[in-house]
């Protein structure tokens, strides 16, 4: 078997000058979650567009299973098994929740019978039966999420590519999701990116951590190992990351 | 079918039965030509919602397609002996080719679908206001076309003894059908990954998508739609010139689309309806006015600035149209469930 994993090889971005990402590097085998951390702009959401083709690098190169699949439009690549949510959540807004799910599971070319059964099985697993005839439009903002990630799975991902899937939840929103979120890698033989800010979330649910600032990769490696290093802490984590020390 | 869509489809057959049969038995000729009139509109604006209902995207081509239909099957069924008159440098091969009524309506349905898959890829790539202005410049191109062509459209001069064959019967039982298939075609596969195109670009992009595919397909069904509403029109009105596929028109079909509701069958059905009874409701009004003296002027167009009145009002106040998101069988159904 070739090496299961999606991986950014040496990617650098630019923007208009701006050097968005440089010479960053990314490995996620499946059946893993990592985190990926750092400050604001520091350009986790630029890396996951990097994967999903949202995004074309000045140099480096994506690989899925041992694949070159620089070249490929997001829409390919979604079709390999890389799926993603979006940090503003992008749902099909006068579709209801059944449907935006089930246009995923047909997208990636289910048949309809079998698109139907993606989506109870779905609207199950994420506790989003009761919304199902309403129009995405009319949902709050912790259930847009969660119906962004169902559908993104309705697609039946390899990778699935988180951009803050808990912002704007409350504690216990966010809680039962990264249950239903530590069982996925296992269950469905499947890797996860998961960017959030809710450091805590993040140990708790990652296997391993990636830590960027400024474009570059800082630290990774484990969650304790990481979040432990010096340059994390002074970039990232700060005042936070002693406090919920003190806490564990 | 499920139960909501069976009832958005009584919900439309209703009304149009109940007008063919009110214009064919209260006795008024007149009625009956607007009757079948209504419903050769109502094809042209299901098939305009197949594609920007659902795919979102303004497209101003679509009674150019309603152009291709009408010349196309026109040229099978004009009396053998009348088209050295009619078309005097008609192509020799054309010339002695007479196809049933019928055929020939489905033969322009067709050429119209082949001419808009062949001209519409390329175009489907683009989005927004690119997407509309490449429509209108289509409508513009083709009209243009039918205008210079004279080989086969007579030029800009009228088209005459095309055979009258578009009965009430047949202009009605093509809107159900136009009913039908738009309905169908918003829930299957397709229809439903176009509306998420519709909805947002890039997440439909980001799951697998292909754009301009899907939008292709929703271009050619409507563009079918146009060239069976075009033959039927022909067959209807039996003499025309280029102008009736342009500008007119255009504003005509989409007037009904968008005060209809451009996102659901039952609001583009509704709007056609509304439409065109508020279009005679004027007419008799200004011929009234008119013949009566109230003013010293005679008034023209009240018509089409009511429309564009009420176009505007309904882009202000409903963007979405009367009937917004939500076909008319859902919605009674949550009504009857509530009630």
């Amino acid at each position: 078997m070739v090496n299961q994993s999606l991986k950014a090889n040496s990617v650098t971005v630019e923007f208009v000058g701006l050097r968005a990402l440089d010479n960053v590097s990314l490995t996620l085998n499946r059946r893993e979650i990592l985190g990926l951390i750092g400050p604001n702009g520091s350009g986790k959401t630029t890396l996951i567009n990097v994967l999903t083709g949202q995004v074309k690098p000045v140099s480096g190169t994506v690989t899925c299973d041992g694949e070159d699949i620089s070249a490929l439009l997001p829409r390919e690549r979604a079709l390999r098994g890389i799926l993603r949510s979006f940090q503003t959540v992008r749902l099909f807004s006068n579709l209801t929740v059944e449907e935006n799910i089930e246009v995923a599971a047909i997208a990636k070319g289910s048949s309809r019978r079998a698109a139907g059964r993606i989506v109870d099985r779905l609207l199950e697993e994420f506790s989003l039966g009761a919304y199902r005839a309403e129009l995405a439009s009319s949902l709050n903002y912790g259930d847009e999420r969660r119906v962004e990630i169902a559908r993104a799975l309705a697609a039946e991902p390899k990778y699935l590519l988180l951009d803050e899937p808990a912002a704007g939840m409350n504690e216990d929103e966010s809680a039962t999701l990264m249950q239903v979120l530590a069982r996925l890698p296992q269950e469905r033989d499947l890797g996860i990116i998961i960017i959030d800010h809710d450091m805590p979330l993040i140990m708790r649910l990652c296997h391993r951590l990636q830590a960027i600032a400024q474009g570059k990769t800082i630290g990774e490696g484990g969650v304790d190992e990481v979040r432990r290093l010096p340059a994390v802490i002074e970039a990232y984590l700060g005042a936070d990351a002693v406090e919920s020390e003190d806490h564990a | 079918m499920n139960n909501s869509k069976l009832i958005t489809f009584v919900a439309i057959v209703i009304p149009v039965l109940a007008v063919m049969l009110a214009a064919r038995f209260l006795g008024f000729p007149v009625f009956e030509r607007i009757a079948t009139l209504l419903f050769i509109n109502m094809i042209l604006v299901l098939g305009l919602q197949a594609f920007m209902g659902n795919s979102g995207i303004l497209s101003f081509a679509h009674i150019a397609f309603m152009g291709i239909g009408a010349y196309t099957s026109s040229l099978f069924t004009i009396p053998l002996q009348m088209r050295g008159m009619v078309l005097p440098d008609l192509y020799p091969v054309l010339k002695p080719i007479l196809l049933s009524p019928y055929a020939a309506i489905a033969v322009g349905a067709v050429a119209a679908m082949l001419v808009a898959a062949l001209v519409a890829y390329p175009l489907m790539r683009l989005s927004d206001a690119a997407a509309v202005i490449t429509s209108f410049a289509l409508l513009v191109v083709m009209h243009t076309i039918m205008v210079n062509w004279s080989e086969v459209t007579n030029g800009p001069r009228t088209l005459f003894g095309v055979p009258k064959a578009t009965t009430i019967y047949l202009a009605a039982g093509g809107a159900i059908l136009a009913a039908l298939v738009a309905l169908y075609f918003k829930e299957s596969r397709t229809g439903l990954l176009l509306r998420a195109v519709r909805d947002d670009e890039i997440a439909a992009g980001a799951m697998g998508a292909n754009l301009s595919l899907l939008r292709w397909k929703g271009f050619v069904l409507s563009a079918l739609f146009a060239g069976f509403a075009g033959g039927l029109w022909a067959h209807f009105i039996t003499s025309y010139q280029p102008s009736a596929f342009y500008l007119k028109e255009t504003f005509v079909i989409l007037g009904m689309l968008v005060i209809g509701g451009a996102g659901t069958v039952s609001g583009a059905v509704l709007g056609t309806f509304v439409v065109t009874f508020a279009f005679e409701a004027l007419r008799a009004t200004e011929n009234a006015l008119n013949s009566s003296s109230v003013f010293p002027w005679q008034l023209v167009g009240l018509t089409e600035i009511v429309l564009a009145l009420a176009m505007i009002a309904v882009l202000v106040l409903r963007p979405g149209g009367l009937i917004e998101a939500e076909e008319f069988g859902a919605t009674w159904r949550k009504w009857r469930r509530r009630g």
